[in-house]
Parts: structure tokens; C-alpha cells; sequence
């Protein structure tokens, strides 16, 4: 469904990503593990069109994707829940939702879209006039995750959905990720917190400083001496 | 003591202090002298009110002055004793020989008298006896106790929302009609009062009927009734013009002229959260474009060019209907001109760039004096016609400017609520997320520029009419200033907002003009204090409102157990209605 080829991105001259490759397929939950500055939120942000690679392509179903604008991405069916949450803060839970929805015109969908996402996240529901910002950090990371699924995508980027929350918080976003993709949506996770990314994932990539040095199943990658020792406590 | 009662301990004193800067302020600008007999009424009602709006508005305590009447007497008797204190201290200073009066000349005995009415006596003696002291101290608590009861009384109505009282709220809803009566009255020869001044009332009267009317409007309970209002609203203002002199008239068309421009800039800066400091550029477009055509004779490069196509150079090229959508199409394209160099930029950077255009316009047409005829101006535009009759004189050009504004209104209106208001929003709240979500960020920023700058034309090419004649130096970065501020004042991304800003801030100066070389600082230290008092603008839409609510409200130094105490917003429960 989604390939990347070889990307190398830059900011300014500093070489952030170093010929990256990495496949999704088709209802797959992929996640791509790494430490800080490894270029994790950095391949997110080149396929979604934010930045644009120097070399390399970025296909989606065979078609590349790499000169278009974020905005035309997102039309493709490519959503993402951005790192830090990033929601809009002063605006109430309502109206991210429907922003999420900024691209469709189809009101009943849309109407029965926001009902499948309050019903994944049932905090949400309770919460639909309060602002954004007035949301705990795991409710923001649930309204992150409602906005980008609103949109419909068929692939959804998901950048460090655990970041600074509670581990029984962190649990319950990835019983509902696993859903949102059992549901049908294939799903790219980028995640600093290996061990929960690991342990709902089918596939996994590591990421170090620009490239990918190890990828397979995520069972076996759970299991190899290299990412135990690096991120996982030995 | 308990925290409460230090709230509000530290509240009444600011309050005070703040009173006493006022007043004096106004002193050492000759205010008092000026409204002469009127001074004592009128600055003992300044103090009143000024306290009043201080306390009601505190939103820490709103909340405590809503449930413990005691505790906001005694924050108001702090305020008024607090002022007392620091006025005869300030008194006392000149008294003993400190002499501000080199630096301001406005402090004579009159003035400071007037000012300090509730202790006249003690100042022209120029002794601080103690007798006239604490009277000042008693009377000013008071006049502090006065305005924390209308405080309390005001939340505690709100709160029980009594049935026989729920009557009275139809009572301010009548204010704008009584004022257009007295309008109407003030106009009829058998009417006399305040002499020489009378017209200036009028026009003060007249200004207050279309922002009281805006209020009511929009305070009014959604549904039939508001309708009604507005529909009635409309109506005073189609009638205003006929019941208007030509100065008053000249003045209102001034103001709607600058309605039209605000509500332009409203849809930049407040709808799409683009900061735009160079705006006067489009306005000068669609006056400088609606000249050439309306005026070719005035241009050399014109006269020139036409002579050479035989045709005739003395009059108008087309009608003012006519170059309408022309001066909208030119301005629009300026829009996209702008837009398109700083679409990567933001906030400060993107005010600067705008600001060089701004000024780039300017010196455009002032050195391209074979097209513009540089500071010579452009002569003899003429003004608006139907059906051979000229549509010149200030009445019509108000009545022009009123239908240009609601015109805009509306588009603007409709625009808000659409995909695209939609998308300004999103994209002023977070760019990257806003393109993340789907939104064309080119697009919906050149359509905010494009759309503001359309506008602006539009009342250009009104402006330009109404002029006759037009001067690079009518189009300075003060323009820019004018209807930002304007924007501003009125609250960010309100419609009524920018009408009610372009009253207070092109209208009010008119009237103000007694205090003649004093105007632009007595109305600077209004804006000062407007920005202090009430940040959001005077009618904020109700989301800009939230926002800025919010980031007032969780300032470290507000104590947060206060904001757990019911309806501690004091400004939006008026808002939360509505919605």
C-alpha cells in the first residue's frame, strides 16, 4: 500500500533521514521504533508531504506521492494524529472533530463517522463543548487520534500516541488502536515506548540516526539481543 | 484575614489607584476646565462608573462579589478610601510647593477643583485640612460601596433570574429608540440645549442610538424578537442620514467608510489570524483606481494616453456603478499580490512585510506623478450619479457607505459560518495541523487576503468619491492604524464589533473635539485603558472572546480555587446565552 524508497530528507544541511525504505501493507499495523533524533516523526512528516525528501520516492498503491502538497496527501486518504497531539487548543471538542472532516462533504457519513469515534472514545463524547485545551493529556491524545480518523483514511500516521501519559492511559490507546485497525484501517506507528508499539504491531522497523537497521515481524524483533539492550532495558 | 478577603483587599486598592491615574490624567489634561460647569457631575459619574466597570469585570471576583455582598463592600469602600488618600496626596504635593505646572500648564486651581469636586474647598485654600479630608475619604468609599452593590445586586439578579424582574431586561433593548428620539428632538427648532454644542450632541446621540442598538441587538434573546430588533435597527439607520446636518452626515459617512474597511481587515486579522499592518495599500488601490477613472483628467500619463486614441479627456471614463467591479477586481489582485511573497511567513515577520507594502503603495503614488500626479493629487473626481442626479453631498455618501457596509456585513457574515471561515480558523489556530487536516494553506490564505483587499477597495473608491480629491498623504500608515485599532477595539472577528469600533474610534475624536490639542491623547489613553479594562474588545465574537479569556485566565498569579466558583467569567455569561 505505502512505500517508501530510499528517502533522504534535510533540514537545512543537517542529513536527517538516510535512505529510508520500509513497506506497509494493506491492514497491517507497522511501527517504527527508534530513540529521539533517530528521524522517526521525520519520515511522518515527509510521507504526509510536510517535508519534502531530496531523494527518494514515496508511492501509495504504486503511485507516487512525494511532489504533493500536504493538503493533496491527506486527500489520498493518508491522515495523521501529529506528535504532541496538536490539537486546536481553543476550539471545543466538536469542532476538531468536524475539522478533521474538513475534506468530505457527505454530512450523514460524516455524522455517523463522529459517532464511531466518540463511540471508540467515549471520554469524548462527554467532553464535545469543552475547549481542546481544557482536555487531560490523554484525552487530547484521544482527540488527536478521533481527528485524524474523521478524515476517513485508509492509512493512519500515528506519531508517539503514548508521549506523556500514565502507563494505564498508554495501555488503553493501544487496545484502541489495535481496534481502529482490526476495524480495517491500516496503521503506521511511530513510538519511542518500544514495548507497548511491539506488542500490537505485525511488523516493525528500527530507526537509528537516519536509517533503518533492523525490520521483520515484531515478534522477532522483540525478541533480538539489539533492540532488548537499546530499548528495552536489557 | 482569609484569602478572599485579600483578593479583595488587593482588588479595592488597585481599583482605586487605578481611579486616581485616571482623574488625574484627565487634570493634567485640562478636561475639567473644559467642561466647565458640567465638570463636578460629570467626573463624579466617571469615578462611579469607572469603579463600577472595574469591580464587575474582575473575574477572579465576580464570583466571591456574587455570593458575599460583604466582602465586595469592603473591596468598593478600599477602592473609593484608597483614591481619597492618594488624591489628597497628589493635592497636598502641589499645596507644598512641587510645581507640575512647568510641565503642565493645564494645572490651574478651576481645573484641579472641578476635578476634585468633592473637596473644593480644601484645594483653593490650598490646605489639606483634615475636616475636608476624611469627607473626601467618606465619599469616595462610598461612591466604591455604591458601585460593589451594583455589582452584587447585578450577579445575584442574574443568578435567580427573578420572574418579576425578567420584565426589566426589555428596559435597555429601548435605549437606542430613546436616543433616536432625542435625536430627532435635538433636530426640531423648538428644541434648545447646549447652546453652541448642541450639534455635537446630536451627533453624539446619534452614534449612541446605532452602538446601543447593536448591543440590544445582539443581547436580545435568539428568535423572532431579535429579528425584530435588527429589522427595526436597519430601519433607524436608513432613516438616520435624513435626520442628520451636513457635519453630522460628513462625519457618520466617515465612519461607515471606515466600517466598510474594518470589516475587510476583520476577515485578514481576525477571521484568518493574519496581521496585516499595511491594509490602507488596497484602500488607496480602489481610491487611486476609481480617480483614474472618474477623473483622467487630473493625470497626465491619462490625458496623454487618451489624446492618442481621440477621445475626449474632460469627463468621467465610466460611472461610478460601473468601475465598481472594476476598482473590486484591481484591489483583489493587490490582495493576491501581497499574499503571495508572504505566504511562508508569520506573526511578527509577515507584520512587518505588510507594512512595507503598506508604505510601498504610498510612495507609488506619490512618485509616479505622471500617472497620479504625485502630492498634486488627483482633482475633481466625480461623485456617484443615478439618473442625472448627483449622489455627492455627505447624506447620500452616507447612505452609500451604510448599504457598502451592510453589503459586506453580510458576505462577511456568510462567510464566517462557511467551509472557508472554517478553514481561516484552523489555519490561525495551527498551520501545519490546518494542512495535516486537508486545507489548501495557499488558497485559503490568498482568499483571506484577496477578500480583505476587495473590501478595502470598495471603500477606497467610496472614500475617493466622497473627497472629491485625493493626496498620497490621504492614505499614510495612520489609516492602517486607524482600522486595525478600530478592529481591535471593537473585537477581534466581530461584525457588530468593527461598527462599534469605527464609532468609538473615528466618531468619538469628532466629538471629542473640544478638547481640541488634547484629542489624540485623551483618546490614546482611552484605547490604553480599553485594552487594560477589557482585552477582548469591547463586543468580542464568541470564540475570539474564549480565546482570550483563556489565556487571561490561567495566569499563574490567579489563584485557581476561584476559578471552580460558578459563573466567575463575568463578560461571557452574556455570550454563553446567546450560543
Amino acid at each position: 500500500m505505502l512505500v517508501l524508497e530510499q528517502i533522504h530528507t534535510y533540514y537545512d544541511r543537517i542529513h536527517a533521514l538516510k535512505g529510508v525504505s520500509l513497506t506497509v501493507r494493506q491492514g497491517e499495523i507497522v511501527t517504527l521504533i527508534g530513540s529521539n533524533g533517530a528521524g522517526k516523526s521525520t519520515t511522518l512528516r515527509a510521507i504526509s508531504g510536510l517535508i519534502k525528501p531530496r531523494l527518494g520516492r514515496i508511492l501509495l498503491d504504486g503511485q507516487p506521492i512525494d511532489p504533493l502538497p500536504a493538503h493533496a496527501v491527506m486527500r489520498l486518504g493518508i491522515s495523521q494524529s501529529p506528535e504532541g497531539r496538536r490539537i486546536f487548543a481553543r476550539l471545543t471538542v466538536e469542532e476538531n472533530l468536524e475539522l478533521g472532516a474538513f475534506t468530505r462533504n457527505d454530512k450523514p457519513a460524516i455524522r455517523a463517522d463522529l459517532e464511531r469515534v466518540l463511540a471508540l472514545f467515549p471520554r469524548l463524547r462527554e467532553r464535545l463543548r469543552q475547549r481542546g485545551g481544557t482536555l487531560s493529556g490523554g484525552e487530547q491524545q484521544m482527540l488527536a487520534i478521533g481527528r485524524a480518523l474523521m478524515s476517513r483514511p485508509r492509512l493512519l500516521l500515528l506519531d508517539e500516541p503514548s508521549m506523556g501519559l500514565a502507563p494505564l492511559l498508554v495501555e488503553q490507546i493501544f487496545r484502541i488502536v489495535r481496534s481502529i485497525n482490526e476495524q480495517g484501517t491500516t496503521i503506521l506507528l511511530v513510538e519511542q515506548n518500544a514495548h507497548a508499539a511491539l506488542s500490537i504491531a505485525h511488523r516493525a522497523y528500527v530507526l537509528e540516526t537516519g536509517t533503518v537497521v533492523l525490520e521483520g515481524p515484531a515478534s522477532e524483533v522483540l525478541a533480538s539481543s539489539q533492540v532488548r539492550e537499546a530499548y528495552l532495558g536489557g | 484575614m482569609n484569602r478572599i478577603g485579600m483578593l479583595a483587599a488587593r482588588h479595592g486598592l488597585r481599583t482605586g489607584a487605578l481611579a486616581f491615574v485616571l482623574l488625574t490624567y484627565l487634570t493634567l489634561i485640562g478636561l475639567p476646565g473644559r467642561l466647565a460647569d458640567l465638570a463636578m457631575p460629570v467626573l463624579a459619574g466617571v469615578v462611579a462608573i469607572f469603579f463600577w466597570l472595574v469591580l464587575r469585570r474582575s473575574p477572579q471576583l465576580g464570583g466571591i462579589y456574587g455570593s458575599l455582598g460583604g466582602t465586595a463592600l469592603w473591596a468598593g469602600l478600599l477602592a473609593g478610601g484608597f483614591y481619597a488618600v492618594l488624591t489628597a496626596f497628589f493635592v497636598g504635593l502641589l499645596a507644598n510647593g512641587v510645581r507640575v505646572q512647568l510641565v503642565f500648564d493645564k494645572i490651574v486651581p478651576q481645573n484641579l477643583a472641578a476635578l476634585y469636586a468633592v473637596m473644593p474647598g480644601v484645594l483653593l485654600s490650598g490646605e489639606l485640612s483634615p475636616v475636608g479630608w476624611l469627607r473626601q475619604v467618606g465619599l469616595l468609599g462610598l461612591a466604591g460601596v455604591v458601585a460593589a452593590l451594583l455589582v452584587a445586586g447585578e450577579r445575584r439578579l442574574r443568578r435567580r433570574q427573578l420572574p418579576s424582574l425578567a420584565a426589566l431586561r426589555w428596559l435597555p433593548l429601548l435605549l437606542p429608540f430613546v436616543l433616536l428620539a432625542a435625536v430627532i428632538g435635538l433636530g426640531s427648532p423648538a428644541v434648545t440645549f447646549g447652546g453652541n454644542n448642541q450639534g455635537t450632541i446630536r451627533l453624539l446621540l446619534a452614534m449612541l442610538a446605532v452602538g446601543s442598538g447593536i448591543f440590544a441587538a445582539r443581547a436580545a434573546r435568539p428568535g423572532g424578537g431579535r429579528r425584530v430588533l435588527w429589522a427595526l435597527l436597519a430601519a433607524a439607520l436608513v432613516g438616520l442620514p435624513f435626520l442628520l446636518d451636513q457635519f453630522q452626515n460628513s462625519v457618520m459617512g466617515i465612519v461607515f467608510i471606515f466600517v466598510m474597511m474594518g470589516l475587510g481587515l476583520n476577515i485578514v486579522v481576525g477571521f484568518a489570524g493574519l496581521l496585516d499592518l499595511g491594509y490602507v495599500a488596497f484602500f488607496s488601490i480602489g481610491a487611486y483606481v476609481y480617480a483614474f477613472l472618474a477623473a483622467p483628467f487630473s493625470s497626465p500619463w491619462l490625458i496623454a494616453q487618451l489624446q492618442g486614441w481621440g477621445l475626449p479627456v474632460s469627463g468621467p471614463l465610466v460611472s461610478f456603478w460601473l468601475a465598481l467591479p472594476l476598482t473590486m477586481v484591481v484591489a483583489g489582485l493587490g490582495g493576491v499580490l501581497l499574499g503571495v511573497p508572504v505566504l511562508r511567513l508569520r506573526g511578527d515577520y509577515l507584520a512587518i512585510v505588510t507594512l512595507g507594502f503598506g508604505e510601498i503603495i504610498r510612495l507609488f503614488m506619490l512618485n509616479l506623478s505622471e500617472l497620479t500626479n504625485g502630492p498634486r493629487g488627483l482633482l475633481n473626481i466625480a461623485p456617484p450619479t443615478v439618473g442625472g442626479y448627483s449622489l455627492g453631498n455627505p447624506r447620500d455618501i452616507f447612505l452609500l457607505a451604510l448599504a457598502g457596509a451592510a453589503l459586506i456585513a453580510l458576505v462577511a457574515n456568510r462567510m464566517d459560518g462557511s467551509r472557508l471561515g472554517r478553514a481561516w480558523v484552523a489555519m490561525r489556530e495551527d498551520e501545519d495541523v490546518a494542512q495535516a487536516t486537508g486545507i489548501h494553506l495557499v488558497y485559503t490564505k490568498l482568499m483571506a487576503f484577496a477578500i480583505g483587499a476587495l473590501f478595502a477597495g470598495l471603500a477606497g473608491q467610496l472614500y475617493a468619491a466622497r473627497q472629491t480629491n485625493i493626496f498620497p498623504e490621504n492614505f499614510s500608515l495612520f489609516v492602517s492604524i486607524d482600522a486595525l485599532s478600530l478592529v481591535i477595539v471593537g473585537g477581534m472577528g466581530s461584525i457588530p464589533g468593527v461598527v462599534l469600533g469605527a464609532l468609538a474610534l473615528k466618531g468619538l475624536p469628532e466629538v471629542l473635539r473640544g478638547v481640541d490639542e488634547y484629542r489624540i491623547i485623551t483618546f490614546a489613553a482611552l484605547l490604553v485603558i480599553m485594552m487594560i479594562v477589557r482585552p477582548q474588545g469591547i463586543l468580542p465574537s464568541l470564540r475570539r472572546g474564549r480565546e482570550l479569556q483563556e489565556q487571561g485566565g490561567s495566569r499563574a498569579d490567579q489563584p485557581s480555587v476561584l476559578e471552580a466558583l460558578p459563573d466567575s467569567a463575568g463578560e461571557s455569561s452574556l455570550a454563553k446565552k446567546e450560543r
